[in-house]
Parts: C-alpha cells; sequence; structure tokens
C-alpha cells in the first residue's frame, strides 16, 4: 500500500561530511502500513540505484529526532515507538554520492510486523531476512521503482 | 426489534491520515458531523495516537473534548500485538499479555467500552488479561476475520470459554470481510494494472460466484482457518517467488494455480495471486452468526467499494458483500450494539499519481447511507 507514495518525491539529496567531502545520499521514507510499529522491528531496505544494490551495512535510518542508527542500533529500540504520521531518513552511505539529475531507486521495505505468531518468528530471530525478498513486507509486497531527481 | 447503532473505525482514513488531510480531529468531526447520526468512534491505537503507548496527559483533555464536541463516543480500541517486538526472542504468552493489559488500560483512559484484539491473538493471552478487563469494566473481543470462519477453532475457543465461566468480558468481533463471497472489482482492476489477464480476473469471480450460489464446492474442502487474510496473501506471494510455505498452505496454492495453468493462455505469476484471493473467503452465511450472537462485542462494517445501485440514484452497495442478510438477521435478533464502517478499498487505488487516489470520507458517507437504510433507520 501507499507504493507511490513511500518516498517522498522531492528528498532525495547527496551528503556531505563536516570536511566538505560528499559522503553519501538520503531520501525521505514513511511506514508501509496503516499504522506505526515499535522501532526495533524496522530490518532495513531493499534500495537499489541505477542499477547498483546498497545493503543494510551501507544504511542508517534518522527518526524521532535522534542522529541517523543502523540497523543493529535500531533493533534495541525496543520501547521507541515509530508512529504512522512521521517521516523518517534513509541515509546511504556512498563515497561521492550520486550524480546530478535523475535517478531510478528500486524500493523495498522490511518491517517485521505480523498480524501475530508466524512459523518464520524464531527463524527471523536467530536470522533476520534479507529486505527485498518480500519478508516484512506484507502491505507492498512488489519491489516499487520511483524516478527521482536528485535536489542538490 | 433491536436498534443497531452505527459508528466508523477511523481505520477507513488511513490514507487521509498518510496525506495529512485529515488529522485525528478532522475525522472524528467528520464522523460526527457527516454521516447522519452516526457517533460511534473505532480507533486503532498504533495509527491514531501520537507517542504510543503513552500519550501526553493534555491529550486525554483534549480527546474527551473533541467527543463532547461532535457528539461522538467512543465504542472500540484496536490493539496489535508484533511478537518479534523484543529482536532477541519470539514474546511469550505471558509478554503479549502484559501488552494487551497496558493496551486496556489506555483504552479505558480514553473512555472506550471495548478492545478488539487481531484474530490470531492466542485465546491464552487474552484470557491471562481477562482480569485487567475486568477491572476496567472493558470487553475484550477476538476479531473474526476473513478467511476464518465462525464456526473455525478460533471462535470456539472464546466461545467455549465464555459458556464455562460466564464472563461479560470477553467476546467477538466479527468483521463484514466474512460474508464477501467474491473478489471485489476494486481488487480485480489493481491486479489487471499490475499486469494480470482479464480472463483470470473472469475466472476467480466465477470460481467465487458458482460456490457462492452453490453450483461447485471447489472451495470448500479448502481450510485456511486458522490464518488471516494478509498472512495468506504474502506467503502466497512468497511461495510464488521463493518456493516456501507453511506445508499446510501448499495443496490450497496448488489448486489455484493448476487454475490457472488449465484455463488462461499466458499466464504469469500474478494470475496466480488473483485466483489466490478466492482463498480469502471465509463463506459465512448470516444465520451463522446465530451461535456467536450473545457474544458479539461490536461489528467491523468492512467494505471495499461503494457503488450506486443500478436504477436507484442516492443509494449505493458493495458488490462482493452481503450486507442485506446480515443486518436482517441482526435486527431479528436483537443486536443493538455497533457496526463500523471499515473501508479498505483505498490501496487499491495507491499505484498510480494522487489524482486517482480514492476519497474515503465519500465511500464512508455511501456506506453509512446503506446501513442507515439496511437498518431502517
Amino acid at each position: 500500500m501507499f507504493d507511490n507514495f513511500l518516498i517522498r518525491k522531492d528528498s532525495l539529496e547527496n551528503e556531505q561530511d563536516e570536511n566538505g567531502n560528499v559522503i553519501g545520499f538520503k531520501f525521505a521514507a514513511r511506514n508501509a502500513n496503516y499504522r506505526g510499529v515499535y522501532l526495533s522491528l524496522h530490518n532495513g531496505y531493499y534500495i537499489k540505484v541505477d542499477g547498483v544494490q546498497y545493503k543494510r551495512d551501507v544504511q542508517t535510518f534518522e527518526i524521532n529526532g535522534k542522529a541517523p542508527r543502523t540497523f543493529e542500533e535500531i533493533k534495541t529500540a525496543v520501547w521507541e515507538h515509530w508512529d504512522y504520521d512521521d517521516e523518517g531518513i534513509i541515509h546511504v552511505a556512498k563515497e561521492g554520492g550520486l550524480a546530478p539529475g535523475k535517478h531510478v531507486i528500486e524500493f523495498q521495505q522490511s518491517v517485521l510486523a505480523a498480524y501475530g505468531y508466524l512459523p518464520t518468528d524464531e527463524e527471523w530471530v536467530k536470522c533476520p531476512p534479507e529486505p527485498g525478498t518480500g519478508a516484512g513486507s506484507d502491505k507492498t509486497k512488489n519491489i516499487v521503482t520511483y524516478e527521482l531527481e536528485l535536489q542538490r | 426489534m433491536g436498534k443497531i447503532k452505527r459508528g466508523v473505525s477511523l481505520y477507513s482514513y488511513q490514507q487521509a491520515q498518510f496525506f495529512k488531510e485529515l488529522d485525528l480531529e478532522g475525522q472524528i468531526r467528520e464522523v460526527g458531523t457527516n454521516l447522519f447520526g452516526a457517533d460511534g468512534i473505532e480507533l486503532l491505537d498504533e495509527m491514531g495516537l501520537r507517542h504510543y503507548p503513552n500519550p501526553p496527559e493534555e491529550f486525554f483533555t483534549q480527546w474527551f473534548g473533541w467527543m463532547e464536541k461532535y457528539n461522538t463516543t467512543p465504542v472500540t480500541m484496536d490493539v496489535f500485538c508484533d511478537v518479534l517486538q523484543f529482536r532477541d526472542h519470539v514474546m511469550s504468552y505471558s509478554e503479549c499479555a502484559d501488552r494487551l493489559k497496558s493496551d486496556i488500560r489506555l483504552a479505558k483512559k480514553l473512555g472506550f467500552k471495548n478492545v478488539r484484539t487481531l484474530a490470531t491473538t492466542p485465546a491464552e493471552v487474552m484470557i491471562e488479561a481477562l482480569p485487567v478487563a475486568v477491572e476496567c469494566d472493558i470487553k475484550l473481543g477476538k476479531e473474526i476475520h476473513a478467511p476464518i470462519p465462525i464456526n473455525g477453532q478460533y471462535v470456539n475457543e472464546i466461545v467455549e470459554y465464555c459458556q464455562k465461566t460466564g464472563t461479560k468480558h470477553l467476546g467477538l468481533v466479527p468483521d463484514w470481510g466474512i460474508f464477501a463471497f467474491r473478489p471485489s472489482e476494486v481488487t480485480l482492476d489493481w491486479y489487471v494494472r499490475q499486469g494480470a489477464k482479464r480472463e483470470s480476473c473472469d475466472l476467480v469471480t466465477e470460481l467465487c460466484m458458482d460456490n457462492y450460489l452453490g453450483k461447485s464446492n471447489e472451495l470448500n474442502d479448502i481450510d485456511l482457518s486458522l490464518y488471516t487474510a494478509g498472512n495468506v496473501e504474502s506467503m502466497f506471494h512468497r511461495y510464488l517467488k521463493h518456493g516456501d510455505a507453511p506445508a499446510d498452505l501448499i495443496p490450497a496454492f496448488n489448486k489455484m494455480q493448476k487454475m490457472i495453468r488449465e484455463n488462461v493462455p499466458d499466464y504469469t505469476d500474478i494470475d496466480f495471486e488473483v485466483m489466490g484471493q478466492a482463498l480469502l473467503l471465509s463463506r459465512t452465511k448470516a444465520e451463522d452468526l446465530k451461535s456467536i450472537m450473545p457474544y458479539i462485542v461490536s461489528i467491523h462494517g468492512k467494505f471495499y467499494n461503494m457503488s450506486e445501485i443500478p436504477g436507484k440514484p442516492g443509494t449505493y452497495q458493495d458488490i462482493a458483500i452481503d450486507y442485506e442478510r446480515p443486518i436482517q438477521f441482526l435486527k431479528e435478533n436483537g443486536y443493538e450494539g455497533y457496526i463500523n464502517s471499515e473501508y479498505e478499498g483505498q490501496r487499491r487505488f495507491q499505484d498510480r499519481g494522487v489524482e486517482d487516489l480514492i476519497s474515503e470520507v465519500d465511500q464512508v458517507r455511501k456506506h453509512q447511507e446503506m446501513l442507515k437504510r439496511l437498518i431502517g433507520e
């Protein structure tokens, strides 16, 4: 659900460190559900930009007014809630960032929320699923493709 | 004859909230102002509340102010339980019960009379939380959601416990989706835009209608009574993509695949998913409500698409769901609780631009027209 609206269209930007070096890019996303969830359930993203995949180890997530956190840190936010209304910022580390102009982003969110107990529960505790397989994306089952203009 | 009351689950306005067109107050205002006397509010805690599970104190004052201002009343609060919250272990039944107890107390503080749990919440969890429900005088209701039937295990467990103990604080929240007899036209149109063949849509509609009208019993030996619709859909999707599914679901999945293979030329995976829509029906009849009448806490008026009844301008129906007979049955059997509109068709319009989104406000108004007319107010 909200397939075409999960990424805010005007949110794609490169990011710089304090010395002015471009270290990656970021964009804003919403929870692909009709409700919020405990933040710990958020398991990362399948992100492919212009055919290049960026896995969880280069992703961080910014929400609730806190600095961007890795998904290993997010996992421990077991009492923090990601409210339905709130947009989060996904940061992707990539030296040099993205080139100016339009980019094709393939996107799927993985949030391990479910309607109660599932046969996969124990397995997902031991080994959380890889985002992009459909696991944790029950409301938006397909990978969605966006074309976004780099804002700066 | 009982007087059925009308309300709205704010689930109906999920899209308006997402796009910040209607905030919580705006949603309550719409219910109290534009729905010809509807007054019931059903709230999803993790959707409607900011700073769940601990809204600030001033929110509660604001909430009751809105109820008074718009002549509305809190009826049922819908709660959730994501069992991987702690990530280092699957939540135990006791941990789920702790969360439920805390949600019951929150519901009480917001003036709700009932708390709805998910269909898949184990009865043991509800029973463990029951003393808190009694203390707060809240009725705990387990949702009965398609494809779960009224005569299935999930329902029996609750009914048996109520009969054994005589408790007045446990029951059921039927979702009107159990009276759906075919996939909604908006669901099928969505699948066609995603690449499915129109022939597959016709095939699944025919299969469902033949079963509904008693011309076929192809669907009757399929029992998905322990799964929710959302989970069946996502598991079928995963099965098609990755060949992986719980063993008891595989025969039903294979059956749907076989029908497509034998009847639809040039099919692709998405055609199987269209056929899979047949697995989401409970095939419930109005009179099946008989056995659960005393245990109904409130009812979700689930609908997918309201369209004008041909030749009757200003009156509306959902062509995929039977509303007439179950409402008649509820009236004759003295049901005096709420039916809360629960619109779920919006997601079938979200695959295109903003200009193609559907108005939830308009759909709920049409649904309330139908409810009012069928209730006979």
